[in-house]
């Protein structure tokens, strides 16, 4: 390709196009504008000449070519005039400019027969309108398709409608396009290019690879190097965005885009003197450039500095009052702050101008569905959870979120703003769009600060997570960005926060298993140092699983050998703008190079024993996967923890409890800290539980759930041997703790409260008493009674005299109630 | 069999009617080995509850099964159409005029064409069939429960005076396995049903209980609701999800109970005759009082009914008092 370019430059003819056509395609496509521009020159094809000038950051000199271009009457006079409007707008002069492109609807509405180029330019054109009237967008589609169907070989028309669709948020006809040039020209820069677009519009992290193989081919494509600017930015690697800025700079010192990247790269390391300087860059080419400001509040929401977010995407609306991503990253932001009504309207507005922005019609649609939501609030919280179960929810959330305040800012020295608002999903779908506008995040819960969004129990399966340990996290998040001023990185909130679940309650938190430490075994644990990485590109699926919790080791290992204060201290200096390398310096008085070495020996210590039965499987020796290769191994291998729970779990699965047991003690001895439902712990208790020895299996059940904040079908066994034993305290603190993993059995909130009734527990038995009538049980009446009488144990006379009276009203028969009634008039007449 | 607790053994009655209770329990082909047993439950529990807690004489009950030997000394005989058609028809020479006589299928329904039909061992029975032996109980109050799948079909077939219709789905293409049956029989063992604390359990209790309890377990398992159980009493052919006695179905069924003796007899002590009217009439004036809810100021409402309540509870008190101390 590149000798027949060459051909092309050196005039030579070529059948079936004009050889500088040809000639300039192929020196642009890939990247070689000086050679085009001396080519466009000898053709006299001014406006060409003008289009690489233009990609080269010479807007005055393109101008000129494009006016010579007009004043020849050469064929491409049309794309010329297109081209000068465009000049004008991206200097900011964005009404002569709208004004220009709306004569081309007079073009196409001519009636003359148009090239495929011209129908191209007149496509264009109707696309920068449609930001007035979004209806023109499909205009805009109608003249690509005719440009197409009119010279099917002519490619500018298909990449700009590929670029078109992803603006309008349709990834699926965008990889069409794309993929379609790509058929026929497989290297196409600029196809490549929009592929990668898409595939970063899809959530892919394989856009990274496509911009790489356009920069392949075209290595000075600009948006390029842009766009591999912003996919480094999002990972936090700013060496390599600056990098990719400045190769962009390099091609056309005066990309807008490459100059607000710059801008927001500066921005996130702290260096005011190089923000101001790139803003009034920017500003003075295009004071009308909206974008600057709707990506930095990109960028800064995407660093959790919501506030910074709105206060960028508001200087974009006021600079434009047409830069509708600008009101609705002003508006999400504004939500993710709690500024709930002011945010809707500025996605109202947002909406208004761009109705295909599927984000902010998914947030709008969720906030009509939080208005029905009632709000219930506690001292410190508001909480904002589904008709259907608010009533259910409430007292444990509150129970949780209170406690959790309180415990924090003891530990902390430090008091979030008041009220902070807890949104609770019963649908995922709607919790995804309120944390990112679309649906699919994996996340439980999401802290904004001022507001915490998660799941409801009732959003996944029973067991499928914690909900009193989530909203703990999540509340501990709350507390990390405020003292941090959102600045603390993922990795240390992130492993502070599950720290912060272990301490609250026993069994909380994530917890050691065996894939953790094969991980580690194997060297596929991160360093420290780079333990960021983890969360923001990770190696491999588990490797983020891995790396919350290794994050929490490390904050507990901070907390012993530094004090506890130490991690508050790291919250304040990461809020003074330190990166983590002066963090460790000044906190610690270590760097995390130095710091990664002193971990690595505490960790083998902390798990010495585990990680001593949990090696790397010996390549050279082959073990059998039948049932005498599993014993051999066994028998072999008493240290290995594997080989020993196997051992006893094939011995269970062949009915020989009594022979399991030795095995599965041995394991248990190898690996205390693994709670996992395949633990030795449950099976032991099984067995225990089978063989009617009803402590051992009380026992090996409190051990398995102080460990394992899941185990809802543990806790009620539990609860029933300890019930069974006689031990109601303990029989009511399992019952609770199951409560949030799933709170929706009606006959297990009885039991419990029942017992709390036994145990004098009367808030927790009030608790119980009103989770059941919220579950709506047939009996209505019955469930306001036993309401009403543990008020009254409670000696909360006038709420038992309320709920009682709603006993009655659906039952006046029933003569226990009337009882209570009369017993509440007679003690409070007394 | 369980004891049935003093209270509802001793319950009098307030239905229409006096008469005897008869029941028949059917359970059909099976299918998959699990549900042998989850059917044999549900009639067992059904027939034990009738017995022991509303003391239906074992006389007065027949169990038919697709597997008599599953358990021979409560399973009369094989649920084979000619079987269940011999026992209906039995059962009609015999019965008394003002009895009520309680079906309960069990099992799973098929339709074709409109054909709705429980799968029985040998042919299906239809409908059709079951309405054509219906007609022979021409004073009798029926009640029939079809707690098989697909079963929707058979409220319009067999719909009439003097009949109450339950279905367990709302129409033929409901065919997934339906665990109205599990909970319909639950309300009969259990004091859950109970909802207006008179000590009796009405058929639109035990209705209601059953429906609501599908619906928890439904949603406890995130599944789609895929049955509706539908009640008929008013005899126009069209069953409804949510009874409502006031405007249509149920006015029937809340009159409806197994345990079929007068709730009240003459009373001896004038005293205690004088304190059940007053209290009859306290509670009519709840009632009323209930009506006027929507229309009242909320305080005014709360004030009158609290008014109203403190007056039964006290009555009610007096009451107990002294039919506790007429018993010494």
């Amino acid at each position: 390709m590149r000798g027949l370019a060459l051909l092309f430059a050196l005039g030579w003819p070529v059948a079936g196009l004009s050889a500088q056509e040809a000639a300039l395609d192929s020196l642009r496509e890939v990247g070689n504008y000086e050679a085009a521009i001396a080519v466009a020159r000898r053709a006299n094809a001014q406006n060409t000449l003008g289009e690489l000038l233009m990609a080269v950051g010479r807007p005055v000199d393109a101008a000129r070519a494009f006016t010579a271009a007009i004043d020849l009457h050469q064929a491409d006079s049309l794309r010329a005039r297109l081209n000068l409007a465009v000049l004008q707008f991206q200097r900011g002069a964005r009404d002569s400019a709208l004004r220009a492109f709306d004569r081309f609807i007079d073009v196409y509405n001519g009636g003359g027969r148009l090239t495929s180029g011209e129908l191209t330019a007149v496509a264009i054109a109707v696309g920068y309108l449609s930001v007035r009237d979004p209806n023109l967008a499909r205009d805009a589609l109608r003249a690509f398709d005719e440009a197409v169907a009119t010279d099917s070989t002519n490619l500018e028309p298909r990449l700009l409608l590929g670029e078109l669709f992803l603006q309008r948020y349709n990834g699926t006809e965008a990889r069409t396009t794309f993929e379609a040039v790509l058929a026929r020209h497989p290297h196409h820069a600029r196809a490549l290019l929009g592929l990668a677009r898409t595939t970063r519009f899809e959530g892919s992290r394989q856009a990274i690879e496509l911009v790489r193989q356009a920069l392949q081919r075209n290595p000075r494509l600009v948006a390029a190097h842009a766009l591999l600017a912003e996919l480094s930015i999002e990972l936090e690697d700013y060496v390599a965005a600056e990098r990719a800025i400045a190769r962009a700079l390099e091609t056309n010192p005066r990309s807008l885009r490459a100059m607000a990247l710059r801008a927001a790269v500066a921005y996130l390391r702290g260096d005011a003197a190089r923000f101001d300087a790139t803003v009034e860059q920017v500003l003075s080419l295009n004071p009308a450039y909206a974008e600057l400001y709707t990506t930095l509040a990109e960028v800064a929401a995407r660093n959790r500095l919501y506030t910074q977010a709105a206060d960028f995407a508001r200087r974009a609306v006021a600079l434009d009052a047409d830069a509708w991503r600008g009101y609705a990253l002003l508006g999400i932001n504004q939500l993710r702050n709690g500024e709930m009504r002011r945010g809707r309207r500025n996605l109202e507005t947002g909406f208004g101008g761009d109705p295909f922005d599927v984000w902010t019609k998914n947030t709008l649609d969720l906030l009509d569905t939080l208005d029905r939501y009632p709000e219930t609030a506690s001292p410190r919280f508001r909480f904002i959870v589904d008709g259907k179960e608010s009533a259910l929810l409430t007292p444990y959330l509150t129970e949780v979120a209170e406690s959790a305040y309180d415990s924090l800012a003891a530990r902390y020295g430090y008091r979030p703003a008041t009220p902070i608002r807890v949104e609770v999903f019963p649908d995922h779908v709607d919790f995804s769009v309120r944390t990112v506008g679309l649906v699919g995040l994996g996340a439980l819960g999401v802290s904004f600060g001022p507001v915490v969004a998660m799941d409801s129990p009732s959003a996944r399966d029973a067991g499928a997570f914690n909900w009193g340990s989530t909203l703990w996290h999540e509340i501990a998040h709350t507390f990390h960005l405020g003292l941090s001023h959102h600045r603390v990185p993922r990795w240390f909130t992130e492993g502070l926060a599950v720290f912060e679940e272990r301490r609250a309650r026993s069994g909380w938190g994530d917890d050691v298993n065996p894939a953790f430490l094969m991980a580690y075994h194997q060297d596929r644990l991160l360093a420290v140092s780079r333990l960021n990485d983890g969360f923001m590109r990770p190696a491999y699926p588990q490797q983020i699983i891995f790396s919350y919790y290794q994050a929490s080791l490390v904050c507990e290992m901070i907390e012993q050998s530094a004090g506890a204060d130490a991690l508050v201290r790291m919250l304040r200096a990461y809020g003074d703008g330190l990166t983590t390398f002066q963090v460790f310096r000044r906190v610690l008085g270590t760097t995390p190079d130095a710091f990664d070495a002193s971990f690595d020996a505490w960790f083998r210590e902390r798990f010495a024993r585990p990680l001593a039965a949990i090696t790397p499987p010996d390549t050279t020796v082959q073990v059998e996967p039948t049932r005498a290769g599993i014993a051999d191994l066994a028998r072999r291998r008493p240290g290995d923890f594997p080989a020993q729970l196997a051992m006893g779990q094939l011995l269970l699965r062949d009915g020989r409890p009594a022979e399991a047991i030795p095995y599965l003690e041995r394991a248990k001895r190898l690996f205390p800290e693994y709670g996992g439902d395949d633990s030795p712990y449950a099976l032991l208790a099984g067995i225990h539980r089978a063989n009617g020895d009803l402590a051992r299996a009380a026992a090996e059940f409190t051990a398995l759930t102080a460990i394992n904040e899941r185990a809802y079908e543990a806790y009620g066994l539990l609860a029933g041997l300890r019930l069974t034993l006689g031990d109601t305290l303990a029989a009511m603190r399992a019952l609770d703790a199951a409560m949030f993993i799933h709170p929706y059995d009606v006959g297990m909130h009885r039991e419990l409260a029942e017992l709390s009734e036994l145990n004098h527990r009367y808030v927790m038995a009030i608790r119980e008493r009103r989770a059941v009538v919220a579950l709506d049980p047939v009996d209505r009446a019955d469930a306001l009674y036993r309401l009403a009488r543990a008020h009254m144990s409670a000696n909360q006379l006038d709420e038992a005299r309320r709920i009682v009276l709603q006993a009655l009203e659906i039952a006046p028969e029933f003569a226990q109630a009337q009882e209570l009634l009369l017993q509440i008039h007679e003690r409070r007449g007394s | 069999m369980r004891t049935a607790p003093a209270a509802l053994v001793a319950a009098l009655c307030a239905a229409p009617a006096a008469g005897q209770t008869h029941i028949l329990v059917v359970s059909g082909l099976t299918g998959e080995a699990r549900f042998e047993a989850t059917f044999h439950e549900t009639a067992t529990t059904i027939l034990e509850a009738a017995h022991d807690r509303f003391a239906v004489p074992a006389t007065h009950m027949t169990y038919l099964a697709a597997t008599p030997a599953t358990d021979p000394a409560r399973i009369a005989g094989r649920s084979t159409k000619d079987e269940v058609l011999r026992v209906l028809e039995a059962l009609a020479a015999g019965a008394e005029p003002d009895a009520l006589i309680v079906i309960v299928l069990i099992g799973h329904g098929s339709a074709s064409g409109g054909d709705d039909r429980l799968n029985l061992p040998g042919p299906d029975l239809s409908a059709e069939e079951f309405a054509a032996a219906l007609g022979k109980f021409p004073t009798q109050r029926l009640v029939v429960v079809n707690a098989a799948s697909a079963s929707g079909g058979w409220i319009p077939a067999l719909s009439g005076d003097r009949r109450t219709i339950i279905t367990a789905t709302r129409s033929a293409t409901e065919r997934h396995e339906s665990y109205f049956g599990k909970y319909f029989a639950q309300a009969f063992a259990s004091d859950g049903a109970d909802t207006d604390k008179n000590d009796r359990i009405s058929l639109l209790e035990v209705f209601e209980y059953a429906r609501q309890e599908v619906q928890r377990y439904y949603e406890g398992e995130r599944r789609m609701l895929t049955e509706h159980a539908l009640l008929d009493d008013n005899g126009d052919g069209a069953g409804s999800l949510e009874p409502d006695p006031t405007t249509g179905d149920g006015a029937v069924a809340r009159q409806i109970f197994l345990d079929q003796a007068a709730r009240r007899g003459p009373v001896a002590d004038s005293a205690l005759a004088a304190l059940q009217q007053r209290q009859d009439s306290l509670q009519t004036l709840v009632t009323a009082l209930r009506g006027r809810k929507d229309t009242m100021p909320e305080a005014a409402y709360q004030r009158e009914l609290e008014r109203l309540l403190l007056d039964v509870a006290r009555i009610g008190r007096q009451i107990r008092q002294r039919s506790e101390a007429g018993r010494r």
